[in-house]
């Protein structure tokens, strides 16, 4: 990634500028300590005075009016925020009028900032205070009081916390009087300017020690820069929290998320007192101590999926190579590319006025169709269409360019989410519920939280029938009731049928679960997979799930195995040192078997994982099953027969999983497939399966709707689950004496006396004669025996007519 | 006698006999006096206009001076700040060399995974090949 610079020969103003502000994504604003106000278009490169102000008011920052959430109408803001060294702030409309000027601070006033819904303004300045006032200028309160000047201030992405310099220390403060005040030290000099992004959470600092820093907004650390020749004047992220841009004397960088620099230009600036970036995140403006004001457009992104490499080598041009055969094709565009997004064998390319999709076998004839909105601040792919998010709504789209859907769900902000928040999948959009954090009364979620017929009320299901939109809600802290533990990353999981459709998430804790997006009725739990997970990525072609835990680069093979064999799970992984990766490694793409990793210095690095398990996967989703044993038959690894032997159970195959744990050792199991297959009727073979897999209420259902009531007290006493087995017995009042006559055996080995209420209750009486409940049994047997091979003769019948 | 007495009155007589109120040797004396002043205020005037010459050169001679020891200290300032532009340039220069070191130590770390997973990758093929 580049910056291409733009400086006019001569400057507009003849002080230094001091603050700019975008309305547009081609209109700026700039003012200047010579008193003026310049308007910039970039359309037509003209430049105009808006307005002079009087010559005692000094300009120091800038800051525009939010556009108002949900209206599509208003595309530009219609005033701005202008503090002065007087210690006044003016609200100046587009047009220049000073529709009100209020005497805020004693001495200047440093910087002032709306909050994102715009109602309200901080201002800070020499006086140390931070002040809170209403969007016509009333005072609402003073917020804080130090003594050593302010020099900037950002809004938290709720909008219910400040952030402020105090020297050398940060402060962030919630709104609420008596909430936590977070304070630290961040630099070795003052610190003169600070930045929160609303998508990302994160924070930038920049100091006179020549270091600007990227910090979570706990305040620890993430990255530190070296050190620079000049203090850094000036910080600000882009709208979307993938970039954010640095400023200094005669220097201007642009940064990546996680610090490290894609470019650096110096330009003949001066020191770049104020950056803006524009609306839709492709340029930034720079307010230079000579009275410039530098313009910088980012080009350069590159975009890369299996063989082909596609680079945005100009605003409006792209350039697509073809690695294989260095095939070049050059897509022009007629509007600037805004966004793009390479994957699943297309292209989908956002533009100010239209979205254009290619497909990598043609790059001739793309599908172009036209934007409701122009900032489109997200693309996402799935195999089957893509999701684009603008700052009013979801779009869903259909490679054809068919519009399949806009899901909406009440307390929705699109502007805030990013591609950790939202996953998609040929069938599932998983959203991240924002609304949910806001809560601080317990809300009545179930114990899963993931209740599907909640989500069901809260969103609205998409006309697609197959598309379903759900929100993760975040994850309930367990023992205390009504705290949450946010989520930070959600991924969906892209093959397989429908009900089958897995989401993985990491937490605030970094810890990874998994559960199932569908459910019937029943709780399904959400299960731990891995702790001090970074970041995960499904693949692309079927369901391998892979993450970077802790130090180690991990795989999950077959993540469905915690549903079916919990304890095979850990066989069924593959493990690597990932020291390599250095600290905070983030997974890129998992494209195939290949997976790319960006490390914290941000080289990328592509690790291989084994094909054969990608190649297993398709041979049991199209139930191949001696193919399967075949293929793990040759590959000759632990790993493979574990994922067989997890997909075998999962798909009920029992002659492929007695083969499969055989392979692994486990005897224990292969005892049990071998008496689950022993067993006369259908019906019981599924129960053991489903007790197989641990779902022992599950197994008692399918046997008690087949009618085989003893089978399901038997397993009941088997398990030593005595007052069910009881229960059972004496709701279908047969074989109470079994069971009492179990127990009393389970007790006299154990040497133990009845304390049970019921069992005394109804051993009163009772003799119990071993034969007959022998005989009983045997008959039970006989019957069921009986009974499917009934079954199956009336079926063979059924297939001889 | 008659002649004393006239001196007495301050009168007297010339060469040619003429009636003189002052003493002709005296006149005589005068008018010499008079023609050495003529002649010393025409060689004072002279002199003054030479000296007056030669001081506006000496002035046209310091203004040059003057001139060209601007001239040298700008040039020698010049010169100073050059050698800071340089560094300056060159300080911007190496900045920017750091930068696509930087760069190249990525591409680098991203080339060796590379070649490791193409390592990978041809082990595999050959097992693969050797196994059938």
């Amino acid at each position: 990634m580049k910056l291409k610079l733009s400086l006019l020969k001569e400057p507009k103003h003849q002080e230094l500028v001091s603050c700019v502000g975008w309305t547009t994504a081609e209109e700026l604003y700039s003012c200047s300590d010579d008193h003026q106000i310049v308007k910039w278009n970039l359309l037509t490169g003209e430049t105009s005075q808006i307005v002079k102000l009087p010559d005692d008011i000094y300009p120091i920052d800038l800051h525009w009016f939010p556009k108002s959430l949900g209206i599509k109408k208003q595309t530009q803001a219609e005033s701005f925020v202008l503090t002065s060294s007087d210690g006044k702030f003016h609200l100046i409309s587009k047009l220049g009028r000073v529709e009100k000027s209020v005497e805020a601070h004693c001495g200047a006033i440093l910087a002032g900032r709306w909050n994102y819904e715009g109602t309200a303004l901080v201002t800070v300045g020499e006086d140390g205070q931070i002040k809170i006032w209403s969007k016509t200028g009333m005072l609402r309160s003073t917020l804080a009081q130090q003594g050593t000047p302010v020099y900037s201030v950002a809004w938290g992405p709720d909008s219910e916390k400040v952030l402020y310099t105090a020297g050398k220390q940060l402060i962030i403060k919630p709104l609420q009087p008596n909430a936590k005040v977070l304070q630290w030290k961040a630099h070795d000099g003052i610190i003169l300017k600070v930045d929160w992004n609303a998508v990302n959470d994160l924070i930038l600092s920049a100091a006179e020690d020549c270091k600007y820093k990227v910090w979570d907004s706990y305040g620890r650390p993430l990255y530190n820069s070296q050190l620079h020749e000049h203090p850094i004047t000036s910080v600000a992220w882009a709208p979307d929290g993938e970039l954010f841009a640095v400023g200094s004397f005669h220097t201007l960088r642009l940064c990546d998320k996680t610090g490290w620099s894609y470019a650096l230009e110096k330009p003949n600036t001066g020191s770049i007192f104020n950056i803006a970036w524009s609306i839709d995140g492709t340029q930034i403006a720079g307010a230079c101590g000579n009275g410039h004001v530098v313009f910088a457009h980012v080009v350069e992104q590159r975009w890369e999926w299996k063989n082909f490499q596609v680079t945005l080598t100009k605003r409006r041009t792209m350039q697509v190579r073809n690695v294989l055969n260095d095939a070049v094709d050059l897509l022009e565009f007629r509007d600037r590319v805004i966004k793009a997004s390479l994957n699943y064998a297309h292209l989908v390319v956002s533009t100010s006025l239209q979205c254009y999709v290619f497909s990598t076998k043609n790059w001739n004839t793309p599908l172009i169709f036209d934007l409701k909105e122009g900032t489109v601040s997200l693309i996402l792919q799935a195999e089957r269409h893509f999701l684009l998010v603008d700052g009013s709504g979801i779009y869903l789209y259909s490679y054809e360019g068919r519009f399949i859907s806009s899901p909406k769900f009440p307390g929705m902000r699109t502007d805030i989410l990013n591609a950790q928040t939202v996953s998609l999948s040929n069938d599932t959009i998983a959203i991240k519920d924002k609304a949910d954090e806001k809560d601080t009364g317990p809300r009545q979620f179930t114990k899963s939280q993931f209740c599907y017929e909640e989500l069901v009320t809260r969103a609205d299901i998409s006309q697609e029938p197959q598309t379903c939109v759900i929100l993760i809600p975040n994850l309930p802290k367990v023992g205390q009731e009504g705290r949450k533990n946010e989520i930070l990353e959600i991924a969906l999981d892209q093959k397989g049928l429908t009900n089958d459709r897995k989401i993985a998430f990491i937490d605030k804790n970094r810890d990874l679960y998994i559960t199932s997006v569908k459910r019937f009725g029943k709780e399904e739990q959400i299960i731990k997979l891995g702790t001090m997970v970074h970041t995960l990525a499904w693949s692309d072609t079927c369901n391998i799930l892979c993450g970077l835990q802790d130090t180690r680069f991990t795989v999950w093979y077959y993540p469905n195995t915690v549903y079916v064999d919990k304890d095979i799970l850990s066989k069924t992984l593959y493990e690597r040192d990932a020291s390599e990766f250095s600290k905070n490694p983030h997974i890129v793409s998992f494209v195939g078997n290949q997976v790319t990793v960006r490390r914290a210095d941000g080289s990328l690095v592509h690790i291989s994982i084994s094909p054969y398990p990608a190649i297993l996967h398709e041979y049991v989703s199209s139930s191949k099953w001696e193919d399967a044993v075949r293929l793990c038959r040759f590959v000759k690894e632990q790993t493979l027969w574990a994922c067989l032997a997890a997909m075998s159970v999962a798909n009920r195959d029992m002659a492929t999983a007695e083969i499969a744990y055989a392979a692994i050792g486990e005897i224990d199991k292969v005892q049990y497939i071998n008496s689950i297959k022993n067993l006369p009727s259908k019906e019981s073979k599924m129960a053991h399966m489903l007790m197989f897999s641990g779902n022992i209420q599950e197994a008692e259902i399918v046997l008690l709707q087949a009618g085989l009531v003893y089978q399901a007290i038997q397993i009941n006493i088997n398990l030593y689950n005595w007052e069910r087995a009881l229960e059972l017995a004496v709701k279908y009042k047969t074989h109470v004496d079994t069971v009492l006559a179990y127990r009393q055996k389970f007790l006299e080995t154990f040497g133990k006396q009845e304390t049970n209420k019921r069992y005394l209750q109804y051993a009163e009486g009772l003799q119990i004669d071993w034969e007959k409940i022998k005989a009983k049994i045997e008959m039970e047997m006989t019957k069921e025996r009986e009974r499917s091979s009934a079954n199956q003769s009336s079926k063979g019948i059924g297939i001889k007519h | 006698m008659a002649k004393d007495v006239l001196r007495e009155a301050g009168l007297h007589f010339d060469e040619l006999n003429k009636l003189r109120v002052l003493d002709p040797e005296v006149t005589q004396q005068t008018t010499e006096l008079k023609e050495e002043c003529k002649d010393f205020v025409d060689k004072i005037g002279q002199f003054q206009k030479i000296v007056g010459g030669l001081i506006g050169l000496v002035d046209q001679l310091a203004k040059e001076a003057e001139n060209e020891k601007m001239k040298a200290i700008g040039a020698r300032n010049l010169l100073k700040s050059i050698a800071k532009q340089r560094e300056a340039q060159q300080q911007q220069l190496q900045a920017l060399i750091a930068e696509k070191k930087m760069q190249l130590e990525r591409y680098r770390v991203e080339y060796e995974a590379l070649c490791k997973v193409e390592a990978e990758q041809n082990e595999f093929i050959d097992q693969f090949i050797f196994q059938k």
